[in-house]
C-alpha cells in the first residue's frame, strides 16, 4: 500500500526548522506543497550547490529536503490564491510567530492542525529572539560543554544542523499526534515547538535535572569522556577510532586484545577490571590503548574490535560511508534526479517497513505546480 | 461513543517496551506523556543502564541500595508515566507472562540488539504470531537482518556519532576531532523517528487493519539527516569537515569570549540585516565587510575584531543587546545559567509529579506541545518493578497466585524493600526551580 498519510494535504511555509518534517511526511505519503515566495524558499540559498546548475535549483538542501514536495509560488498579494490553498489544508506547518505569520489566523480552518517551530517558543521573555543551530545549542547547555578545554567551545557536527532536524522531527510528531486527537475531536489544534525546548530535550546529559543530582559543573573534556575509560577517540594510522568501554565484559575483550597485540600482559591484571581503578590511572589506560591503536587503520581496528565484541567504530568522512560494505549490502543508498537530469546518491529511507509505505519523488522546481493548484 | 475533545491522542494505546538507555525508552515516554500505557519491562540480572547509574548523593549509603536504582535523574528524564514490569525474559515463566503481555498491547518497542531479541523469542515473527495486528518498532543499530554484515557489531549512543561522520564535523578546522561524546544525538534522533514510525503504524491500522513491522536501524536513520553532503560528495568528491563554528552560508558566526572566567556568547549574523546591526552595535567603521562575500573571505580577521568586542560586555547583557537590535544571540549557557533561566521556567520546562521512591522529583518537560491535548505528566518515572501485580493482574488476568508464584520462581519480581523511602536533598527547595509546586505534602 502507499504510505499511511497518503490523502492528506500540508502546506509547508517554513525554512530548515521544519523542513527534515515534511520531507518525511512525503516520505509517508502526504502531499506537501511548499508555498514559496516569488524568489524561492530559503532553502534555495544554502549551500553546497551542483556545480552543474543555475540558481534557484542548485542547492542540495533543497534537492534532498525538497524531496517528494511539491512547489507552488503566490504573489505576495494574492490573497485569495492564498485562502483558498488554506482551506484546503489539513496541516499548515510556520516558523514565524502568529504576529509575523504571512497567514492570518481567520484564514485557518478549525479543522487544521497548525504546527509552528519557532526559535524560543510562542510564550515567555524570549519569545520573540532570533536562533540558529549554534544559538540553540548554546541555550541548551550542549555547546559549553562541547570540545577541548583550551579552545572555544563548538557546535556538535554544526554543518548538519542538528538542533533544527530535532526541531522538525519533534515537530513531526507532535502534528501526528494532533491528526490522531483530531479522529476523536474532530478539531484541529495548535502544535508548538520550541527549538530551544527541542535541543534540551535531546541532551539531558546536561540539564539541571542530573546536574541538581551530582553537581557538577559540566566542562569540556575534548574528545574523551570520564565516564569510564578508554572512552572517546583514540589515534591510528589513519585518524581516529571512537572506543566506548563500560561494562565488565568489553573491558575484559579490550585489556585481552591490547595484551595480545602489544604484549602488554599488566593490562589483564584483575585491578583493572575495577572501573574506579581505570579512572585513577586513566592515562596510563589511554597510553596502552593507543600502543594497540596507533599502527593499525580505523577499518582494521573497527573489524577486529567488533569481532571480539567491543563497541568500537571508525571515525568516518562522507567518503567512508558511501563505500561502507554494510550499507551497499543493505541497498540503503537512493538515488534522486537533479534538475539536469544527472543522477546523484542520496540517503534512503530513515526506516524500514514491512509494508511499502516509502516513496520519493524529485525535488520540485520553482513554482512547478503553481498552474496546478491555482491555474 | 462518547468522547470529549480533549481526550489524549493515545487514550487506549498500550506499549509494551523493551528498552534501555535512551533510544527506545525515550520514545515511550514521549507516548507515554500524550496518553499511552507504557509498561516498561525490566530485568534485575540485566538491569537497564540508568538503573545502574543511581543518584551521586545515595553513592555510599549501603543502607539504601535496594532504592538506588529508582533514584537516578535518567529514571524520569526517560521514563515518567510509564509503568514498570519486572520479567526475567530468560526464564521460562517470564517470557511465557510476556507473551501474554505482548497479546494485551497495541505496539511493541524495543531497542535491545537484534540477536538479543531472537534469543528470548521476541522478535517479529514470535509476537506477530501471538498478536498478528501488532505495531513492531525495533531499534537495533544496524538493523535486524541477520544476513547484512554488520548485524553482530555493538554500538552505543556515543559509537554511532563518529560512525556516521557527526565528530569529524565538530571542532574547530586546526584541532583533531573533538567529537561529541557528551551527548548522543543519534539516540535521539533514533527516538524521534521511532515515535513517527510508531504513529504511522498505528494510522496504519486505523486504515487496513494489519499491523506493521517497522526496523529502525540507528545507523540509516542517522545518515538520513547527512543528505546534502553525501550529493555534494558524489557530485564533486567534495569532503566536507569541520569548521568550528563557522557556517557555509554566510560570516559571522561563532561563540566569542565575553568578561569573566569562560563566559562566552553564540552569534550568528550571516545575512546583511543581522550584520548591519552587528557592526552598528559595535561601533565599527569599515569598510571591508560590508557585502557578504569579503565577510565570508575575511573571517579571520572579522572573528577578531568581534571577540575584541565582546570581551568587555557581561555575557548575558550583551545576549539582551544584540537580541533587541535583532541580531541572533545567546549566552552560551552552563549547568548554572540552565538552572537560573527565567525563560525556560517562565515555560515550565522543568516539571514536577510523584514518585513512589522519593515522594516527588523534577525532569524535563516534552519538547512536543499540543494546545488543546497538552499531555500529563502522572509519575515521576516508576521504581522496578513497582507494577508487576497491577499489570499482570488487571492486564493479563493471572490471578494473585499465579503472580506470586512467579515472583517465587524468579521469574518475575517486585519492587524491592517499598518502605524504604529518600528524599532528595534538594527536595526542599523545588519550588524555586519548578514555580506552583511550593510543598512536597500537596502530593
Amino acid at each position: 500500500m502507499a504510505g499511511p498519510y497518503s490523502g492528506l494535504r500540508v502546506i509547508d511555509t517554513t525554512g530548515l526548522a521544519g523542513a527534515y518534517a515534511t520531507r518525511l511526511f512525503a516520505g509517508l505519503g502526504a502531499e506537501v506543497i511548499r508555498l514559496e515566495p516569488p524568489d524561492g524558499s530559503p532553502l534555495r540559498y544554502l549551500a553546497p550547490f551542483a556545480a552543474s546548475i543555475a540558481p534557484p535549483e542548485d542547492s542540495l538542501w533543497w534537492s534532498y529536503l525538497a524531496m517528494g514536495t511539491r512547489s507552488v509560488v503566490i504573489e505576495p498579494d494574492d490573497k485569495d490564491s492564498l485562502a483558498r490553498l488554506l482551506a484546503s489544508a489539513d496541516v499548515i506547518f510556520e516558523d514565524r510567530l502568529p504576529e509575523d505569520s504571512l497567514i492570518e489566523t481567520a484564514l485557518i480552518s478549525d479543522t487544521t492542525v497548525r504546527t509552528s517551530i519557532v526559535p524560543f517558543g510562542l510564550t515567555g521573555p524570549k519569545r520573540s529572539w532570533k536562533s540558529s543551530n549554534l544559538v540553540a545549542w548554546a541555550a541548551s547547555g550542549v555547546l559549553y560543554a562541547t570540545g577541548f578545554r583550551d579552545r572555544a567551545p563548538v557546535a556538535p557536527a554544526g554543518h548538519v544542523q542538528l538542533a533544527l532536524h530535532a526541531s522538525a522531527a519533534s515537530a513531526l510528531v507532535g502534528t501526528l499526534l494532533a491528526l490522531r486527537a483530531k479522529r476523536t475531536s474532530g478539531k484541529g489544534q495548535q502544535v508548538e515547538i520550541s527549538i530551544q525546548e527541542a535541543a534540551l530535550a535531546i541532551a539531558p546529559e546536561t540539564g539541571v535535572p542530573v546536574f541538581l543530582d551530582d553537581r557538577v559543573h559540566r566542562e569540556r573534556s575534548g574528545n574523551r569522556r570520564d565516564l569510564g575509560r578508554p572512552f572517546g577517540l583514540y589515534p591510528c594510522s589513519d585518524g581516529f577510532v571512537s572506543i566506548i568501554v563500560l561494562l565488565p565484559r568489553h573491558w575484559t575483550a579490550m585489556a585481552a586484545w591490547v595484551a595480545e597485540a602489544t604484549g602488554n600482559e599488566t593490562i589483564t591484571e584483575e585491578v583493572f577490571e575495577d572501573l574506579g581503578v581505570r579512572m585513577e590511572t586513566q592515562e596510563l589506560i589511554d597510553t596502552w590503548v593507543e600502543e594497540l591503536t596507533t599502527g593499525q587503520t580505523r577499518q582494521a581496528l573497527f573489524h577486529e574490535g567488533q569481532r571480539r565484541g567491543i563497541p568500537i567504530t571508525p571515525v568516518n568522512t562522507v567518503s567512508a560511508l558511501l563505500d561502507d560494505p554494510h550499507l551497499k549490502a543493505a541497498e540503503f543508498w537512493s538515488e534522486t534526479q537533479l534538475p539536469d537530469g544527472s543522477s546523484v546518491s542520496v540517503p534512503g529511507a530513515p526506516f524500514r517497513t514491512n509494508s511499502d509505505w516509502w516513496t520519493m519523488s524529485a525535488a520540485p522546481l520553482l513554482g512547478q505546480h503553481t498552474e496546478f493548484y491555482l491555474g | 461513543m462518547i468522547n470529549t475533545n480533549n481526550d489524549l491522542p493515545l487514550e487506549g494505546v498500550r506499549v509494551f517496551e523493551l528498552g534501555t538507555a535512551i533510544a527506545s525508552p525515550f520514545c515511550g515516554r514521549l507516548m507515554a506523556h500524550f496518553g499511552a500505557d507504557v509498561l516498561k519491562i525490566e530485568s534485575q540480572l540485566s538491569p537497564d543502564v540508568v538503573r545502574m547509574l543511581g543518584s551521586a548523593w545515595l553513592k555510599d549509603r549501603d543502607d539504601l541500595a535496594a532504592a538506588a536504582p529508582d533514584t537516578s535523574p535518567y529514571v524520569p528524564e526517560m521514563n515518567a508515566s510509564k509503568r514498570s514490569v519486572g520479567l526475567e525474559l530468560k526464564t521460562t515463566g517470564g517470557r511465557n507472562a510476556a507473551l501474554a503481555l505482548v497479546a494485551e498491547c497495541d505496539v511493541f518497542l524495543a531497542n535491545f540488539g537484534a540477536r538479543a531479541l531472537s534469543d528470548v523469542g521476541l522478535d517479529y515473527q514470535s509476537v506477530a504470531a501471538v498478536n498478528p495486528k501488532i505495531i513492531y518498532v525495533q531499534l537495533p543499530g544496524f538493523g535486524s537482518d541477520p544476513d547484512m554484515p554488520y548485524y553482530p557489531y555493538v554500538a552505543w549512543g556515543p559509537n554511532q556519532a563518529p560512525l556516521v561522520g557527526f565528530d569529524d564535523f565538530t571542532g574547530h578546522a586546526s584541532d583533531p576531532p573533538a567529537g561529541i561524546a557528551t551527548v548522543a544525538p543519534p539516540d535521539y534522533m533514533s527516538a524521534l523517528h521511532a515515535a513517527i514510525a510508531t504513529l504511522s503504524g498505528l494510522e496504519h491500522r486505523e486504515l487496513t487493519g494489519d499491523g506493521v513491522h517497522v526496523d529502525v536501524s540507528q545507523f540509516e536513520t542517522t545518515l538520513a539527516l547527512l543528505g546534502p553532503f553525501v550529493m555534494d560528495y558524489d557530485l564533486s568528491g567534495t569532503i566536507h569537515s569541520r569548521i568550528g563554528n563557522r557556517s557555509l552560508w554566510g560570516a559571522p558566526q561563532g561563540v566569542y569570549p565575553c568578561d569573566g572566567h569562560e563566559r562566552w556568547i553564540a552569534i550568528s549574523a550571516i545575512d546583511d540585516q543581522s550584520w548591519n546591526a552587528l557592526s552598528l552595535l559595535m561601533g565599527l567603521d569599515d569598510d571591508r565587510f560590508d557585502d557578504s562575500e569579503s565577510r565570508m573571505s575575511q573571517q579571520e580577521d572579522l572573528d577578531v575584531q568581534i571577540g575584541t568586542w565582546t570581551i568587555n560586555f557581561d555575557a548575558d547583557d550583551l545576549a539582551h543587546r544584540l537580541q533587541n537590535s535583532g541580531v541572533a544571540a545567546h549566552v552560551v549557557s552552563t549547568n548554572e545559567d540552565l538552572l537560573h533561566d527565567t525563560h525556560t521556567m517562565s515555560r515550565n520546562w522543568y516539571q514536577v509529579a510523584p514518585h513512589a521512591r522519593l515522594g516527588r522529583d523534577v525532569f524535563s518537560d516534552c519538547a512536543v506541545t499540543l494546545k488543546d491535548t497538552p499531555g500529563r505528566w502522572t509519575d515521576a518515572g516508576p521504581s522496578m518493578g513497582q507494577h508487576t501485580r497491577e499489570v499482570l493482574r488487571d492486564v493479563v488476568g493471572m490471578s494473585d497466585e499465579e503472580i506470586s508464584q512467579l515472583v517465587s520462581d524468579k521469574a518475575a519480581f517486585e519492587q524491592t524493600e517499598p518502605e524504604t523511602l529518600v528524599s532528595r536533598p534538594w527536595d526542599d527547595w523545588i519550588h524555586l526551580l519548578v514555580p506552583g509546586t511550593d510543598d512536597a505534602r500537596d502530593l
